[in-house]
């Protein structure tokens, strides 16, 4: 490669580089900062080394919204990937049927945050909700989706997995689609089984896609807010509260900016361990079959 | 050629279209919140003919801007409460002009030097402050000067279905009979349960942290208690606290309230007739008050009373919605522009306060007009009782959060009453010191 074959690469991804750096890297090394200083939203700023650190990591709350974000990623990812497979098995068709079906099952993704709450506000709600409703119906007592601990984060993943479906089923259909059909043609001729079929060879084609599908919606779901804030605000006692939300209420109902930057910078971390983490665990057999 | 010519063309246009008169008005940027009535009220100026928060205040401004064509006005509404925006505006160094904002969340502003003092407008727009009412005053002094025109006050009432308390004994010559003390309350909500077979009171807990604290701190308020000995300590692990959320405990748990509705929930329960006592705010005595009177209503006799004396005095914590200004550079014509601005607010005060709010104002108070509304004369002493925090405490709001967390958690359960209480007063005193 010549030097002017360098230089012309470099061009190219100059632009890009150059925005990344200065939407996001440049931000987390000025979080970083902040988070070193007591700061407010308004420019005061003392600096206090590590002490929101030191806070972090022995306030309570923090660990309680650590462990519900995480019990939301463990309940919404798993599920999430394995019914947005099924659904793609199901509709990798080309009937007309299978085309509505896709239109269907993606439309909930169009939805913003607020509608798709509004909407399940209306299920969920206790007393009143259309769930409620069915239960006191027939003489059950309702289910305290929206006001009871053991119910309130479940209710918050049911609402996102059914807006979710969209973006890792297409992703999924497209995964199916760039299988070679001459491979089912060959297994149809073994006298291959369904089941052999799926997990001889859908499966382990589809490898990539779930690896993408799985770390998208960990760090989509580690970063959980506007679902939760709308539908329980957190509630009760804090126990549906996700990191990010408390995020927002130490900066902007507590005015404790470097604080919330401090949780910020902590979660950011966590996010791209566990992400490469994932990565690395599910690349390392690839590798060692090459 | 041809195309160069044509874009050039385009350009030209672009920037003639893009030139436009100069407006040498004083520009006045008004934000507020009330929500959005656009389609409705978005041309009228008819501010007698409107009705709700939000249709009376797009009308007051719509008058304003029709009679004061002299002043280029802007409003931005903002969804409720709007002070992440605000602040956002601020830290950019473009805060609006004129800003609706809860009196309890002055004190935030004002400390951190935010807000411009109003002493001078006010004087200048005729406003007399003794003409403001107590609790008005109270609320938008700070540090001794007025950083705000306060315009109403807000406080919680025992909204009361008196078809069901009839029904349980607990009516007296026309008027609901309300408990004396903690041990009343409950024997009335016994009675009431056994003879109606609905709880007695029905409560918005779900969602709403802000519900439980303000009966806190209604009681606290009502003993006297200093809960918040100065700018940097809560106390609030003490014996009256702990008894008035063993009370709501009870309730809890024996039944005698709703437990898992939210607001809405609440408020379609006590419409449809599902249980005797709806404490919640002043701005509902309307909407209630039709239901009632509907042909096919479900809620039979309506009536609202303060707070019952359980502890200590008669007293109420309120708070109240106020015009402020933030802090900012302006020419004398803006400032001018503000001045005939909370001229003309107060003015509309009787206006605003068919909402259900009491008056900031004493005249208004006072008027035969505002007595004739619908159960007024039965709240108009919150004006004079209504007691709000002392000013020197800041971010009340995310205290009130703070506090209705460990609330809920005591009064369902899931944390006994104690705990709950020290959690509570270490988290804001953690806050308290951060500031």
């Amino acid at each position: 490669m010549t030097r002017h074959d360098r230089f012309g690469g470099f061009a190219f991804v100059l632009p890009f580089v150059g925005f990344y750096s200065f939407l996001l890297i440049l931000p987390f090394f000025m979080g970083l900062w902040i988070s070193l200083h007591r700061a407010d939203l308004f420019g005061a700023r003392k600096w206090v080394g590590l002490d929101n650190y030191v806070r972090l990591f022995g306030d309570p709350v923090f660990y309680q919204a650590m462990g519900t974000t995480f019990t939301l990623a463990l309940l919404i990812v798993p599920a999430l990937t394995v019914i947005t497979l099924l659904l793609a098995l199901a509709l990798n068709r080309a009937t007309r049927s299978a085309a509505i079906f896709r239109g269907l099952f993606f439309s909930s993704s169009v939805l913003s945050v607020t509608i798709v709450t509004l909407i399940w506000r209306f299920v969920l709600t206790p007393d009143a909700g259309l769930i409620a409703k069915v239960f006191t119906a027939v003489g059950l007592e309702p289910i305290p989706f929206l006001s009871h601990p053991d119910w309130t984060i479940p209710a918050i993943a049911i609402t996102t997995i059914w807006w979710g479906l969209g973006l890792p089923m297409m992703l999924f259909l497209a995964g199916l689609q760039q299988i070679p059909q001459d491979m089912y043609e060959a297994a149809a001729l073994d006298r291959a089984s369904r089941w052999t079929t799926f997990f001889r060879i859908t499966l382990p084609s589809l490898r990539r896609t779930t690896i993408l599908v799985v770390m998208l919606q960990t760090a989509a779901q580690l970063q959980i807010f506007g679902q939760a804030q709308l539908l329980t605000s957190g509630g009760p006692s804090g126990s549906s509260r996700p990191i990010v939300l408390y995020i927002y209420e130490i900066a902007f109902g507590r005015w404790e900016l470097g604080y919330a930057v401090a949780a910020a910078e902590v979660l950011f971390l966590l996010v791209l361990v566990l992400t490469l983490a994932q990565y690395w665990l599910s690349t390392r057999k690839e590798d060692a079959i090459r | 050629m041809k195309r160069s010519r044509f874009l050039l063309a385009m350009a030209a246009v672009f920037t003639l279209a893009s030139c436009e008169r100069v407006d040498d008005r004083p520009t006045l940027v008004i934000q507020r919140f009330f929500g959005e009535c656009g389609a409705v009220y978005g041309r009228s100026i008819d501010v007698g003919k409107a009705d709700t928060e939000c249709g009376i205040l797009t009308t007051i401004l719509n008058r304003f801007i029709a009679e004061n064509r002299d002043i280029n006005v802007k409003v931005n509404v903002v969804a409720w409460p709007g002070y992440p925006q605000l602040a956002a505006q601020i830290a950019a160094g473009d805060p609006p002009d004129l800003v609706t904002m809860h009196q309890s969340v002055i004190s935030d502003y004002q400390g951190r030097g935010l807000l411009a003092p109003l002493d001078q407008y006010l004087a200048e727009a005729g406003i007399d402050t003794d003409d403001l009412t107590l609790a008005g005053q109270r609320g938008a002094v700070k540090d001794g000067r007025y950083y705000a025109m306060p315009w109403d006050t807000i406080g919680r009432l025992w909204h009361i279905n008196t078809d069901l308390m009839a029904k349980a004994g607990l009516m007296a010559n026309g008027k609901p009979v309300l408990p004396n003390s903690p041990d009343e309350l409950l024997e009335h909500a016994r009675r009431f349960k056994a003879a109606t077979g609905k709880p007695y009171l029905i409560q918005a807990q779900v969602s709403a942290p802000d519900y439980l604290v303000a009966n806190l701190y209604t009681y606290l308020l009502a003993q006297d208690v200093q809960m918040f000995p100065d700018g940097r300590h809560i106390r609030l692990n003490t014996p009256q606290a702990r008894e008035i959320v063993q009370l709501y405990k009870t309730l809890n748990t024996e039944k005698l309230t709703t437990i898992a509705q939210d607001f809405p929930a609440a408020t379609a329960s006590f419409v449809n007739g599902e249980g005797g006592i709806f404490p919640t705010g002043t701005w509902m005595i309307g909407p209630y008050d039709d239901a009632a009177r509907a042909s096919d209503s479900r809620l039979g006799g309506y009536a609202m009373l303060p707070f019952p004396r359980l502890w200590g005095n008669s007293a109420a914590f309120v708070d109240g919605h106020a015009w402020v200004v933030p802090a900012d550079e302006r020419t004398p014509e803006e400032r001018r522009a503000i001045t005939r601005f909370l001229k003309f607010a107060a003015q509309y005060n009787a206006d605003w306060v068919r909402t259900g709010h009491l008056p900031a104002l004493r005249a208004v108070l006072d008027a035969p007009s505002f007595r004739a509304q619908p159960h007024r004369s039965d709240i108009a002493a919150m004006a004079a009782t209504g007691r709000q925090l002392p000013d020197y405490v800041q971010r009340q709001s995310a205290i009130q959060g703070l506090i209705g967390e460990e609330l809920e958690a005591a009064v369902t359960g899931l944390k006994p009453i104690d705990r709950a209480l020290a959690d509570a007063e270490r988290r804001v005193n953690e806050l308290l010191a951060q500031i």
